[in-house]
């Protein structure tokens, strides 16, 4: 029997015919040339596997293209989301950022406003990432180390200091705790008297990703996405410009996934995400709009302009006629990128410019809403400013420079895009069969499906490099016999000091019973599902509760998690 | 001296001296392992839990739990199996993970090790090891094997208690296993009960036992991580006598005693040298002459 | 695998992979667990998180001949040390400890004091990073066969 997702792969090979244009000249043409000349072409991939032929030809382009295809601004989105796309408006440049401490971050924000960013985007530590405060033990030597270290309220006043919350839009990359740091930003707003349906930004809270790709969470998968569910509703109804969540393809990228793989797992993520929506008594139309994704963009410049149009095609397509959306902006899915951190080479890190270069490049021609643009230094440390200023750079010659932007979608039609669009859609759809067949996504991810796949992959790729199938130009080809240092940004462990000895202040200052009252309060709404979480962890965190002492509440009820065993 | 002090170590249930007593039993041959076994034999009596059933059900979670419940009553130590890589022969032990943070709360001993590909779902010195871990003063051995389905059956031969672990949703796969698992089983435990299915999945299972004979074997269903009902497993875990104790020790002790033998010719048999003796003669003669001629008492035992 | 005359040095290798902090990145840790299989070694993987203690107590319970330690989270100075002083205080000298992840060239000096070698870093081949665990493994056997 084939479910929805067999038979919209079966409708798109359906699709496809022959190509006898493409047969005969291979015949007459090529095979002699290469014959007369010795040449022995071999067989070619990219990183998902898929055989990619030397030619494409019009024979390549799906029968129904005008349907699949289609006109910016219109279902099925493929050409983009937007009639007018960069024509209107550029790409948000969003460079993430945020260490050491928050007045750190601070700074650091402020030098990028100054210098044209349009988004601002904070990266958290790990302490705070896995809902501890920075002076737990656990935290020891990695406070501000990979990025802001937040552990209450009073460090979230710091990072935004001076700075109009009306004014911009803020991408907090948070998922375990997503729901205590977007319960800090509503707070903040609050106190610098802006209303909460003028403040606009992205909260990551993906968790699926987390067990599938980046590890970070705090209790069993249920009870993040209930936390999710709570967010997801209370910003439905008093936080109207609020993305609740940001449903992330790069870290299962970065993890090792291929470029397939991150299609069809982040989508499966984001239909999840949807459903949990409809089952919680929402319409989907009141919701979906706001869901956004974060996609990664790699070395492989075809494949990665293809799966960003292929997601946009799947995205409408299922929204549409699974989840009987009707309105047009549920359907248009809209996506932050971010160039690879895993192409990036510690080997002569001047040449992840250009990386970052073609990478931001397929991100801009697949047509993306924001990009990060990694810094060059960035396989070292943390980035320096001069480098943060370079990957900034390379975004607005990218768009000021080069006429890229004066034509919209301006690769669609090619042969070869065109066809690896499909077939990157039918890859994905065979997933979500798999994925269905297994009981769900989140019966795939607790079993390890999903974390084998990716880990596969990714030794296949490492062997491929260690035998020199793939090159890597500075690391198994073009080697240079002696690498100079260059110089990194340090971080001293006085933001570790720093951070605790302003976390004893706020100790000292706050109303303890105020504290143990809001936190007994979150105790016992926690124990029933049917509460929503978000008043109660606000109420935890107007009182200055620590982050870890409000991620303690879940802990106690909810446990912790162990990855599955996935060899 | 230096076996001396290992041993005085095992007898203390020193961890040290225990894990290395293992890395010799695998790694160092025979002269190395007699040398150890031979001392510690007398001491110690567990009762032997074995775990089994395929892939996927949740066995080393399910250790996770019931291994601390089983503390309350005795001493515990656990013993992992992987399955070696046929192309390598190195192996990833990773049932650690899932039980790790439970084990090391209560302090109980656990050890992985490699099938080293050897068939049937233990290694080939699983019989010694658990030997070390009883004289170690442990009052129960928890086994894991590979978790192969159907192959895993050496298992009845060194666990005193069985325990087969399902999970709902195996689909077709379950009655495959099943044909080779329902004989071994003492306890029958049915993990992840808060899956669609798993009514199904014990009604099944009780089907077939009854089909067996086997009307009174518990069919126990569980939730690893809520640890629902497994006070259940633990009561029949105690309560179950072991079937024919006696029997089944000597069979145990047999096959050991058959596989030192076995390693004492295989090595002989390498050493002769077989272009001396022209191969006019079959096998089975050939063995028989070199049995005779080399070991006469063997010759009168086979004769009895 | 029978023979009298099998030598405790030539056993598979047994190494014990883990990330002694709150650093969740895994995809090497994974790359590095097929490999070490691949190349015949018995490998545990300590799972996330795990605790310098918990590290310590793995690799004493499972008497791994190598702890593989990596961080790419910037903490390896901290958390590699506490992991060093808890086998220093349980008399542990017969396990090598190896280190690899994001190791600035500056702090490479102080690790090697500490015991910890090879500090690899992004971009070694997996063919350095074997040969050295398995001469890492070659000594400590060598040890280990005179204590025993």
């Amino acid at each position: 029997m084939d479910n929805f997702w067999d038979m919209k792969a079966k409708e798109i090979m359906q699709s496809f015919s022959e190509d006898k244009n493409y047969e005969e000249w291979k015949k007459n043409v090529l095979n002699p040339w290469n014959n007369k000349t010795g040449y022995k072409d071999k067989r070619r991939e990219n990183s998902s596997s898929m055989p990619v032929k030397e030619l494409y030809t019009s024979g390549d382009l799906p029968k129904n293209d005008q349907t699949g295809i289609g006109n910016p601004g219109e279902y099925p989105f493929t050409r983009g989301i937007y009639p007018n796309m960069y024509r209107g408006r550029n790409w948000t440049m969003r460079m993430f950022s945020g260490f050491g401490t928050p007045d750190d971050t601070n700074r650091r924000l402020k030098y990028l406003i100054e210098n044209g960013e349009t988004g601002l985007s904070i990266a958290f530590d790990m302490p705070t990432l896995y809902g501890y405060d920075c002076d737990s033990k656990r935290a020891e030597g990695e406070v501000g180390k990979c990025g802001v270290n937040v552990s209450s309220l009073h460090d979230m006043e710091r990072i935004f200091d001076g700075i109009d919350l009306s004014k911009v839009s803020t991408s907090m990359t948070i998922n375990a705790p997503a729901a205590i740091l977007t319960a800090m930003y509503f707070v903040l707003a609050e106190e610098k008297g802006t209303p909460l349906e003028k403040i606009s930004g992205t909260v990551q809270a993906d968790i699926l990703k987390e067990y599938i790709a980046q590890k970070e969470w705090m209790y069993p998968p249920e009870a993040h996405l209930r936390l999710i569910r709570d967010m997801l509703v209370y910003s439905t109804e008093h936080v109207p410009k609020w993305n609740y969540i940001s449903v992330s393809g790069y870290h299962i990228r970065e993890a090792g996934s291929s470029a397939v793989q991150e299609l069809a797992f982040t989508l499966a993520d984001g239909f999840y995400y949807i459903e949990m929506g409809i089952n919680a008594g929402l319409n989907v139309d009141d919701f979906a709009p706001r869901t956004s994704f974060f996609f990664n963009s790699s070395i492989n410049f075809f494949e990665e302009i293809a799966k960003f149009r292929a997601a946009r095609r799947i995205w409408a397509t299922v929204l549409k006629e699974k989840y009987h959306a009707k309105d047009p902006k549920s359907m248009a899915l809209k996506f932050h990128t971010q160039t690879s951190g895993y192409t990036l080479t510690w080997q002569q890190p001047l040449n992840n410019i250009v990386r970052t270069t073609i990478e931001a490049m397929a991100a801009v021609l697949g047509g993306t809403q924001s990009l990060h643009t990694n810094s060059y230094d960035e396989a070292w440390a943390l980035p320096t400013d001069d480098a943060v200023k370079v990957a900034l750079r390379t975004q607005q010659i990218i768009a000021e420079e080069t006429g890229i932007t004066d034509v919209i979608d301006p690769l669609g039609g090619s042969y070869y895009l065109e066809r690896l669009t499909c077939e990157m859609e039918v890859e994905a759809y065979k997933y979500f069969s798999e994925i269905e067949k297994m009981g769900g996504i989140l019966s795939a991810v607790k079993s390890g499906y999903l974390q084998k796949e990716i880990a596969d992959t990714s030794y296949k790729k490492q062997i491929r490099i260690e035998k020199g199938d793939d090159v890597i130009v500075g690391v198994n080809k073009y080697v240079d016999k002696d690498e100079k240092p260059i110089n990194t940004l340090k971080i001293s462990d006085v933001a570790e000091k720093g951070q605790i000895r302003s976390l004893e202040y706020i100790r000292k200052k706050r109303d303890e019973s105020r504290v143990s009252r809001s936190l007994e309060k979150l105790h016992k709404a926690m124990e029933d599902d049917s509460v929503n979480l978000m008043p109660y962890i606000m109420e935890c965190v107007r009182n200055y509760c620590t982050l870890e002492e409000i991620s303690n509440v879940g802990r106690e009820i909810f446990g912790e998690w162990k990855e599955p065993k996935i060899y | 001296m230096n076996t001396d002090i290992l041993v005085q170590g095992i007898l203390k249930g020193d961890y040290r001296a225990i894990a290395r007593s293992i890395s010799i039993i695998e790694n160092s041959g025979y002269e190395a392992r007699k040398d150890i076994i031979s001392r510690i034999y007398p001491y110690g009596k567990a009762k032997i839990v074995g775990i089994t059933g395929p892939p996927g059900v949740g066995k080393s979670t399910a250790i996770g739990t019931l291994a601390p419940l089983l503390a309350t009553h005795g001493r515990v130590a656990v013993l992992a199996i992987d399955p070696a890589s046929p192309f390598s022969g190195g192996a990833i032990l990773g049932n650690r993970i899932r039980m790790q943070a439970a084990l090391s709360k209560k302090g109980i001993y656990m050890r992985s090790t490699s099938n080293r590909l050897y068939n049937g779902g233990l290694s080939e010195y699983t019989w010694d090891i658990v030997k070390v871990l009883e004289a170690a003063g442990n009052d129960f051995i928890i086994l894991e094997t590979v978790g192969s389905g159907q192959a895993d059956v050496d298992i009845m031969n060194i666990a005193d208690i069985t325990c087969v672990f399902l999970a709902p949703g195996l689909g077709d796969e379950i009655q495959a296993i099943k044909s080779g698992i329902m004989e071994i089983g003492d306890i029958f435990v049915i993990n992840k009960i808060d899956r669609e299915g798993s009514y199904l999945a014990i009604k099944d299972i009780r089907e077939s036992l009854n089909m067996s004979n086997k009307l009174e074997t518990p069919v126990i269903g569980v939730n690893s991580l809520t640890g629902e009902n497994y006070d259940e497993v633990v009561k029949s875990i105690l309560e179950i006598r072991p079937k024919n104790p006696r029997e089944k020790y000597y069979k145990k002790l047999k096959m050991v005693v058959m596989e030192a033998i076995y390693n004492e010719y295989s090595d002989y048999v390498d050493r002769i040298e077989f272009e001396d003796n022209p191969l006019n003669e079959d096998p089975y003669t050939m063995a028989e002459q070199i049995l005779v001629r080399d070991n006469k008492n063997f010759g009168e035992v086979k004769d009895r | 695998m029978n023979g009298k005359s099998q030598k405790y040095t030539e056993a598979p290798v047994k190494v014990l992979l883990a990330k002694p902090a709150i650093d969740g990145h895994d995809r090497g840790i994974f790359v590095l667990a097929k490999a070490f299989r691949d190349a015949g070694m018995d490998v545990i993987y300590a799972g996330l998180l795990p605790t310098p203690e918990e590290v310590v107590d793995t690799a004493i319970n499972e008497d791994v001949d190598v702890i593989a330690l990596s961080l790419l989270n910037g903490a390896h100075m901290t958390a590699f040390r506490n992991v060093m002083e808890i086998l220093r205080k349980r008399g542990v000298n017969d396990i090598a400890v190896v280190g690899g992840g994001i190791i600035p060239d500056e702090d490479k000096p102080a690790l090697e004091k500490m015991g910890i070698t090879g500090n690899f870093g992004p971009g070694t081949p997996l063919s350095v990073i074997i040969d050295h665990i398995k001469f890492r493994a070659r000594e400590v056997r060598k040890l280990r066969e005179n204590e025993y």
